[in-house]
């Protein structure tokens, strides 16, 4: 791992998440030449445009050719070079998914996906613009890791492991207007590793992506309007799930919540329960998410209310699930 | 440099030896895509016993010239050839398609050495290629890259894709061939779907075409010695072929893009292979 | 009308401390011998306006049961009657030697033995200093865990306004006392939404929310018979409280609480 990147010195207020991205990806390319930015005519808006200013040499912007740009970035990683690609999430993952499914996760391949405009938060653009389908495509995609950075900073993070991980990475962040939820750098990211950002035994909370500011908020709210103990999970890497920590939350709190920016089938919810499922061990459960619809249009803000995914929907969830009775034998009879 | 005619009988010679393999595998395997293995088997004689600066004792060598089949269904094509060259044991082919083997109808990159892509989806091939020649710009480096293109592959939107951005980037360290036998599976390409004018399309995609006999060695090395020396723009080789070439029973029949042989049909396959080959040794269609 | 106080000290003696009568009588040597082989059904009672509160227990081969109120009276084979709740409860708190009424005097061995279970019972409840044997230290360890466990929730359940408040709002949680080193004496608590159950043992389903943990058996007497400061214990590390302080300090109030009415602190004067 290489140390001290300069971005942590950046005004982090300042810059979006797809801004740091950007940066961040500046940063690596001055010192890896093996780095090769691609773009299909969303270079400004995934802000991998900076990269194209600083290196354009090594910039391709193929236009409005996702198929193809994937085609071409497995090329290069064939030939040694280590591709970034960016483009919306919708078309990443489903309008070249064979591509990204054949030449690079079949292959094996180094090429590194930042997919922005993930979830809902590109929400007044409407469903064709949405992608709440992208991490249930992507886990199942063999050889790919797949992660959900929760903020600027911890995009930053992922994306320098990401170079220094081999292998085909999907990197879903949103469309760069996200809250800023981690001060430093160092606090220990790791892919694959849960982040934990509050202790607790009562329930815990799991999130990625943009709902785990608002998973944070509501376990402070849980602590000091209603005295429960909320453990918060930053799972930024969806594949491979930290199944040491899930279980762990199984154990110490078996009460858990998943909260997602996407489809509640085959994402962060379903690869928590399948770890759950697989334990054996019994667990009050709920997954919060998008309940298998197409959104409405609208802030994401207000879709992530509206569909409950914000700080008063894990809340409310948290609220009910606690109060429910998940053993068939409970039984309040004192042993004597 | 253009073949002499000892070359081209040592190609034809070549050529012969592995539309015969090519047809054993195909029994060995139960079926296979062989009518365009083929009417392909031409150009990949030329490419792995000319031009291809390659290593098989070194298939990563990261120097080598790339070959990226583009109609990756043709592996029982394909993998005669890679055995011939020595990346595999002939043996495997016996096991072709079976359970278990590292050998299937479509040919993977990471089981089978010399495999520069594996491929099946079709339209993916020059877009992969268009890469391998970007990123040895790029590297500063001087090898080629060959990518084949099935005609019927052509429908695809993602070749065009590709074309464009070959024609854009300049790429000129690229030699793409469309093996343009005018079949596909549910027959000639011109009723599926219609290709024609099929050169004046990559013209205007910013290509040079070549327009060839695919089964003519002198006609396709000049082809290929004037997209090496080409740096104006991309070369395209349309290469006119036969489906099932060499084999009568097959030949132009689009109903012979996958099948399968029992030893009846190998006998009768084999004896009109070497009529053909007889025929293709003393004739030099170039005059 | 026997007051709110009477009834919830009862409740202790009755459902926490009597019950401790079996761990008694299986584990101790002399205790296990008086009952070696025998089968017999004992209660223990109090009469009341609304008719009787008990505890009985049933033996069978030596092997105790304990159960919860009166069973018929052809089946018993010894009971002790108080005249009132009241009565009952000043005998076990020591206010009174006034005996309750023997009924079943027929069989001598069955009473004598049942009395010293009740006096050993009793004596080691009682006793100001930890006992010398460390089998007797252990025993003792385990009968507080059981006595604070049961008597909270029984508290709970009675209705005791500070304790059932405290459950009623809290969400599915698990208080356990334990000695590090030494499962087989822990015990446990789980309260949720208004509902309470002790139970004897390690909480294995989960992780409890908070574990009052000492480090020794000597360190467990130390507080639980009050000879030492919690403060003290706490800062020296042979109390540790796993889990957040203040539901450490809370469930400590209980505890005090449980033991109040245990020693008849709860009368005033």
């Amino acid at each position: 791992m290489a140390s001290g990147l300069t971005y942590t010195m950046l005004d982090a207020t300042k810059l979006s998440t797809s801004e740091i991205y950007g940066a961040v990806l500046c940063e690596l390319g001055e010192k890896h030449p093996d780095i090769v930015g691609f773009s299909a005519d969303l270079a400004k808006s995934t802000k991998i445009g900076l990269f194209q200013k600083k290196f354009p040499d090594r910039f391709f912007n193929v236009g409005i050719a996702e198929q193809n740009m994937f085609g071409i970035a497995a090329g290069m990683a064939k030939a040694g070079l280590t591709p970034f690609v960016s483009t919306f999430a919708v078309f990443a993952t489903m309008r070249a998914l064979d591509q990204v499914h054949t030449d690079i996760c079949y292959q094996n391949l180094n090429v590194k996906i930042i997919a922005t405009h993930g979830g809902l938060s590109f929400g007044q653009a409407g469903s064709t613009h949405h992608c709440t389908e992208d991490l249930s495509i992507m886990r199942s995609m063999a050889n790919c890791q797949v992660i959900v950075p929760a903020d600027g900073i911890e995009t930053a993070n992922a994306v320098e492991a990401a170079y220094y991980t081999p292998g085909p990475i999907y990197i879903r962040i949103n469309r760069g207007f996200d809250r800023r939820f981690y001060d430093r750098a160092e606090y220990g990211f790791k892919i694959g590793k849960a982040v934990k950002l509050t202790e607790g035994t009562d329930i815990t909370i799991i999130a990625c992506g943009s709902c785990v500011y608002q998973a944070v908020e509501a376990a402070n709210i849980l602590a000091n309007a209603d005295g429960i103990k909320a453990r918060v999970l930053d799972m930024h890497t969806i594949k491979p799930i930290d199944k040491e920590a899930i279980l762990e939350a199984v154990h110490d709190t078996r009460r858990i919540i998943t909260v997602e920016d996407h489809n509640v089938i085959g994402g962060l919810g379903s690869a928590v329960a399948e770890v759950i499922a697989g334990s054996g061990k019994g667990c009050a459960f709920e997954r919060l998410g998008i309940p298998d619809t197409f959104s409405i249009i609208g802030l994401h803000e207000d879709l992530m209310a509206y569909y409950k995914i914000d700080t008063n929907g894990i809340l409310e969830c948290a609220r009910e699930l606690l109060g429910r009775d998940f053993e068939a034998d409970d039984d309040w009879e004192d042993e004597v | 440099m253009p073949i002499s005619v000892n070359e081209r009988l040592i190609l034809e010679k070549k050529a012969h030896e592995l539309r015969l393999l090519c047809v054993n595998t195909v029994m060995w395997a139960g079926g296979g895509h062989i009518g365009g293995a083929l009417s392909a088997m031409d150009i990949l004689t030329i490419l792995y016993y000319k031009y291809l600066n390659i290593d098989p004792k070194n298939p990563n060598w990261p120097d080598r010239d790339r070959f990226i089949l583009s109609k990756g269904h043709i592996g029982v094509g394909f993998a005669p050839v890679l055995a011939d060259k020595g990346y595999i044991d002939k043996e495997l082919l016996k096991k072709y398609n079976h359970t278990g083997s590292d050998l299937a109808m479509h040919l993977d990159s990471l089981k089978v050495p010399g495999v520069d892509a594996s491929t099946g989806s079709l339209g993916h091939g020059l877009s992969i290629a268009v890469g391998t020649a970007l990123a040895a710009r790029l590297l500063k480096k001087s090898h080629m890259t060959y990518c084949l293109l099935g005609d019927g592959e052509c429908n695809e939107g993602s070749v065009w894709e590709a074309a464009m951005a070959a024609s854009h980037y300049q790429v000129t360290n690229l030699v793409t061939f469309v093996d343009r036998n005018k079949c596909m599976i549910d027959g000639p390409t011109e009723e599926v779907m219609g290709l024609e004018p099929f050169a004046k399309k990559w013209e205007a995609f910013g290509f040079i075409v070549k327009a060839v006999d695919g089964h003519d060695f002198m006609q396709l090395s000049e082809a290929i010695d004037f997209a090496l020396e080409e740096k104006s723009a991309p070369v395209v080789i349309i290469a006119d072929t036969n489906k099932g070439c060499g084999v009568d029973f097959m030949e132009g029949d689009y109903k012979w893009h996958y099948g399968s042989l029992d030893s009846e049909k190998v006998e009768q396959a084999f004896e009109s292979l070497e009529k053909y080959y007889q025929k293709r040794k003393g004739v030099s269609r170039n005059g | 009308m026997v007051c709110k106080e009477e009834i919830f000290a009862n409740k202790i003696f009755l459902n926490s401390v009597l019950p401790l009568l079996k761990v008694l009588a299986e584990e101790r040597g002399e205790l296990k011998k008086s009952f070696k082989n025998k089968t017999a059904v004992i209660q223990i009672s109090a009469k009341d306006l609304e008719g009787k509160v008990a505890t009985h227990f049933d033996i069978k081969d030596g092997v105790w049961t304990v159960g919860k109120g009166t069973v018929e009276n052809s089946n018993l084979d010894l009971e002790l009657e108080f005249s009132s709740i009241v009565q009952l409860n000043d005998f076990f708190t020591g206010k009174t030697k006034k005996l309750p009424k023997i009924k079943g005097l027929r069989n001598i061995g069955l009473l004598a033995g049942a009395l010293k279970a009740l006096m050993a019972m009793s004596k080691l409840l009682g006793a100001s200093s930890p006992p010398k044997k460390e089998e007797e230290k252990e025993l003792l360890v385990k009968m507080y865990f059981y006595l604070l466990s049961s008597g909270i929730s029984q508290l709970n359940k009675a209705g005791h306004p500070d304790i059932s408040n405290w459950t009623k709002k809290s969400p599915d949680r698990v208080f356990a006392w334990a000695v590090t080193g030494k499962p087989e004496l822990s015990a446990y608590l789980r309260v949720k939404a208004g509902n309470s159950k002790a139970g004897r043992g390690e909480y294995k389903r989960s992780k409890p929310f908070f574990t009052m943990r000492f480090d020794t058996v000597d360190s467990a007497l130390g507080i639980l018979l009050q000879i030492d400061d919690m403060i003290d214990a706490t800062i020296n590390e042979r109390i540790i409280m796993e889990g957040a302080p203040e539901y450490g300090a809370q469930i400590g109030e209980y505890m005090v609480l449980v033991g109040s009415y245990a020693k008849g602190e709860y009368k005033k004067g």
